[in-house]
């Protein structure tokens, strides 16, 4: 029983912090659009 | 001008097609150590060059000496030419010769000489791609390089090893250490390329670019492998090496502070590795036969070379850079 009762609380602990680290992320979203486009013009100035 | 070539395989034969298409490249003196290449490569390329069947080591009369040769001589070699006052290029990328050319640099200083190293496609265009893209930066944090490709069959061999030794990583002013074969990154290389798993390998990209941006925490370089590579990188190669690779891609990933805040600026190009090789050997040939280069000494084409007129003159041969342009980046 004690067992149960310590893999819900490291269960819990586990999803508090995921929570957390999801909330105060700040990388943001990668660019999921664009391509590659060649050097030119004020860019190889 | 009077230059000196040591090896005539897929790069080296290229390289030398590269020079004495130059006005200023009167004659081009050719060695290696197949006969019947030689012979082939130098009469392909006409007036003005010349075959020489003397040992790759033996003095050569020339303003620059090129070595495209197998790894593992070019420090030999490149002591030799130096030691007689020639500057030299090197298209290495083998880690502990990269090491042992960077020693040389006290000498080459002393001596106004320079030696260029590992002036081909990774390292070589991802210094110079490297150091176009730190132009944008106050501070330089962090580079990353990613190369996917191989030229001829001495790249395919070294390809082989690198993925069998001990990666070199630059973190927070120190080198560590990394397995081979670890660290995968999907990587996205210029179109046709596409994405591509890379690995860490003994790739000595880190070792020209620490030097070139004093105060950078983090310069990694990967390659892009299959799982069949990795798999038997610390076996004997057991298929025989193509002929020539197909299309490869170079990636570079600059991070820093850019005014209040920080940015990112990915470049690229894509070629094949033997022909984007020997455009750059060519170009940086040229530049320290016409003492364009920044200073005297040895170093890597993020150190030595001005990154637009090389990046112009590279496009003007045909190899073009890019630059990744994500929606909100």
């Amino acid at each position: 029983m004690s067992m149960i009762r310590r893999a819900l609380v490291a269960l819990g602990i586990a999803g508090l912090v995921a929570a957390v680290l999801r909330l105060r992320g700040t990388g943001g979203v990668p660019p999921r659009q664009g391509g590659w486009r060649e050097l030119s013009g004020p860019e190889l100035r | 001008m009077r230059v000196g070539v040591i090896g005539a395989g897929a790069v080296g034969a290229r390289l030398a097609r590269q020079l004495i298409s130059t006005d200023e490249v009167d004659e081009l003196v050719i060695r290696d150590r197949r006969p019947a290449r030689l012979e082939e490569v130098v009469s392909s390329l006409g007036e003005g060059a010349t075959a020489d069947r003397s040992e790759s080591s033996a003095p050569l009369e020339a303003d620059v000496v090129v070595l495209a040769c197998d790894t593992g001589v070019h420090v030999a070699l490149a002591r030799g030419f130096l030691g007689r006052n020639q500057s030299v290029v090197s298209l290495s990328d083998d880690v502990g010769e990269v090491r042992a050319l960077l020693e040389l640099d006290a000498e080459a200083r002393e001596r106004g000489r320079s030696v260029v190293i590992g002036a081909g496609f990774a390292p070589g265009l991802s210094c110079v791609l490297a150091a176009h893209a730190a132009a944008r930066f106050d501070a330089v944090d962090e580079i990353h390089v990613a190369k996917t490709g191989t030229g001829g069959p001495a790249c395919a061999r070294q390809h082989h090893r690198a993925l069998g030794r001990m990666a070199v990583d630059w973190r927070d002013g120190g080198w560590v250490q990394r397995a081979p074969g670890s660290g995968r990154e999907l990587c996205w290389f210029p179109d046709p390329v596409g994405a591509e798993d890379c690995y860490r390998a003994a790739l000595p990209d880190a070792l020209l670019l620490v030097p070139a941006f004093p105060g950078v925490s983090r310069v990694t370089a990967r390659v892009a492998a299959t799982r069949r590579d990795r798999l038997t990188a610390r076996l004997p190669m057991l298929w025989p090496t193509h002929p020539e690779g197909g299309p490869g891609a170079v990636r570079i990933e600059v991070r820093g502070r850019q005014g209040p805040g920080r940015g990112v600026v990915v470049l690229g190009a894509m070629d094949r590795p033997a022909v984007a090789a020997a455009a750059v050997g060519a170009v940086a040939t040229l530049a320290a036969a016409r003492g364009e280069l920044r200073r005297a000494g040895a170093a890597g084409l993020a150190s030595l070379v001005e990154p637009i007129p090389f990046l112009h003159e590279l496009a003007r041969r045909g190899v073009r850079a890019a630059i990744f342009c994500g929606e909100g980046s």
